[in-house]
């Protein structure tokens, strides 16, 4: 499969099919010229930027060569195995050919297509909303939270559940050692979170992040998604372009925003000011962007207007305020991201259609829209009578009294349990100890309850071990 | 399901699961978020021993024994034998909690 033939045979003919730049760089490792060329290159480019590099004649007599090798087409896919490996490939050559601060730079990442997979898909959740709109935020009175459901419908999944106690409990903890200083460890906070996005089911972990509100409270639960005190604020708000460079010194951040610029950038001879109209292709990018130094969040718990941006401001930026507020505004301000966001959480509710959209393109610009979860709540929040959750408690370990009137059949199973044992404290200690560095404000009257509710289930945890 | 469950009394023990939010679980946490809570359910009777007929019999025929022996259950029981880690959720105070072995994730006589 792998040929040593020349280097331009090879070239540049890859735009529909482009080699990932990990074989690509194998393949140049084969090729003793483009091999070393290749040498030639990294080296050029450790701790130069672009106009010293090319100043030496020998870089650029190498960039020149390399311009014709399968490295220069080649691109990585999106959650591959190696990405990094195949990112830091694809930017040993193109930190060359970007001019080092332009604003956008090309993304390594292969086009978003859509694939048949999401064109199913869309199909199936058109289905699904169609299906469940009459229901939708109407139903049993209570006040509609979609992200209370999309909470739901990931708790109910054991990925989705699995995966989402991780990043939180990781988010969440205070590093014992570093304690007064930060509140949690960021880094990995971050690892977890992109762990996290990268694991679960779109359909699972999208409405988290895209749900749709109509209040503050679902706009709060919304913005506390990613865990944003650790993975968003910090103490100082960077300036943005310094935050850029920080961004752009890693390969794989520095994938992610120019893959977001990519496929976010406002267009606007496009109905929906998506390149290509492509929603989808603009989430996936945005949630790229997720745990990484330019991680992306609301701004506030607005539940009318969407404001996104990344934890930064153009304080300070000198002459470059231009440039930093262009940067800036493709958070804040962009059409296609916003149009995105809210054509996911709100599907084709007309209400919040964005106001440059025509309602015949709409059904076809969801994909992966208003997956099944939406029918799932209704159903089960009526589920759950009072009876029905008296009852839940009511195996052997009743507690005490209450339960056994609500468990006719099993009467005959540890009936007699009566005794608890008092002794089991060690484990609670420090389960409790851990939560409450995390929740000073929780409510005091809530606390002694917690307490004594998981003293009487560990107590009959013992019990039954006694047993 | 449940309808089966209703009336089928002689089910072996088992894991069931219901939905509930999390302040339903009790624990002192007030979250509208739902969690599935898993749990042990069913007859332990095939599991019984020896330990458990004399057990039994022992404290039906000797009027004169120990305390600590009428104290002693000579039944199996359906317990957890292991429980699901931990679960995370976000409280109506938008502040996250994780709770650690709130949940059954395999069922035994024991």
């Amino acid at each position: 499969m792998v040929s040593s033939s020349s280097l331009s045979g090879l070239g540049t003919h890859g735009w529909r099919a482009p080699m990932d730049c990990l074989r690509a760089s194998e393949m140049c490792n084969q090729n003793p010229q483009c091999s070393s060329r290749f040498r030639i290159m990294r080296q050029c480019l450790v701790g130069r930027d672009r106009t010293t590099m090319l100043a030496n004649k020998e870089c650029q007599a190498a960039l020149e060569v390399l311009q014709d090798s399968p490295l220069y087409d080649c691109r990585c896919k999106r959650g591959m195995k190696k990405e990094l490996q195949c990112l830091q490939s694809y930017w040993s050559i193109h930190m060359g050919l970007n001019e080092g601060e332009e604003l956008y730079e090309t993304s390594p990442y292969e086009p978003m297509h859509f694939s048949d997979e999401f064109r199913l898909a869309s199909i199936i959740s058109a289905m699904d909303s169609a299906l469940s709109k009459g229901n939708l935020c109407s139903d049993t009175g209570k006040p509609c939270n979609p992200c209370l459901d999309a909470a739901k419908a990931c708790n109910l999944n054991d990925t989705c559940k699995r995966q989402r106690s991780a990043y939180i409990a990781t988010c969440n903890r205070a590093t014992p050692i570093t304690h007064n200083q930060e509140p949690c460890n960021r880094k990995r906070c971050h690892k977890a979170l992109r762990q996290f996005f990268e694991r679960v089911q779109t359909e699972f972990s999208y409405p988290l992040l895209f749900c749709s509100c109509r209040d503050k409270a679902c706009a709060e639960r919304r913005r506390q998604t990613i865990v944003p005190a650790c993975s968003f604020e910090e103490k100082v708000k960077p300036n943005c372009l310094e935050l850029r460079r920080t961004c752009r010194s890693d390969p794989l951040c520095r994938s992610r925003l120019a893959d977001f610029h990519m496929n976010c950038q406002t267009t606007p001879h496009s109905i929906t000011s998506c390149p290509n109209d492509n929603y989808h292709g603009c989430l996936v990018s945005y949630v790229g962007l997720i745990g990484s130094d330019v991680t992306p969040n609301y701004v506030d718990a607005n539940h009318t207007n969407i404001t996104i941006s990344p934890w930064c401001s153009c304080r300070g930026s000198g002459n470059q305020e231009t440039e930093c507020e262009a940067f800036l505004r493709d958070f804040r301000e962009n059409a296609c991201l916003r149009n995105a966001i809210q054509a996911f959480g709100y599907g084709a509710d007309a209400g919040f259609l964005p106001i440059t959209e025509s309602q015949s393109v709409v059904p076809s610009e969801r994909p992966n829209l208003q997956p099944a979860i939406i029918t799932k709540p209704v159903i089960s929040s009526n589920d759950i009578k009072p009876v029905d959750s008296a009852c839940v408690f009511s195996t052997c370990a009743n507690l005490k009294d209450g339960g056994q009137k609500c468990s006719p059949s099993n009467s005959f199973e540890c009936a007699d349990e009566s005794m608890l044992d008092p002794n089991m404290d060690g484990s609670i200690d420090s389960m409790d100890s851990h939560q409450s560095e995390n929740n000073r404000a929780r409510q005091s009257s809530a606390s002694p309850a917690s307490v004594s509710a998981v003293t009487v289930i560990l107590s009959i945890t013992l019990v039954s071990q006694v047993l | 399901k449940r309808t089966k469950r209703a009336k089928n009394g002689s089910k072996v023990c088992s894991l069931q699961e219901e939905e509930v939010t999390v302040s339903q679980l009790g624990l002192g946490y007030i979250s509208d978020e739902t969690v599935l809570f898993r749990y042990c359910s069913g007859r332990c009777e095939a599991s019984r021993r020896n330990y458990d007929m004399t057990l039994a019999i022992l404290k039906r025929n000797s009027k004169l024994i120990k305390e600590d022996l009428k104290k002693a259950k000579h039944r199996p029981c359906c317990r957890p034998t292991a429980y699901d880690k931990n679960i995370s959720f976000l409280d109506n105070q938008s502040r996250y909690h994780t709770i650690h072995e709130v949940s059954a994730r395999k069922c035994g006589c024991v």
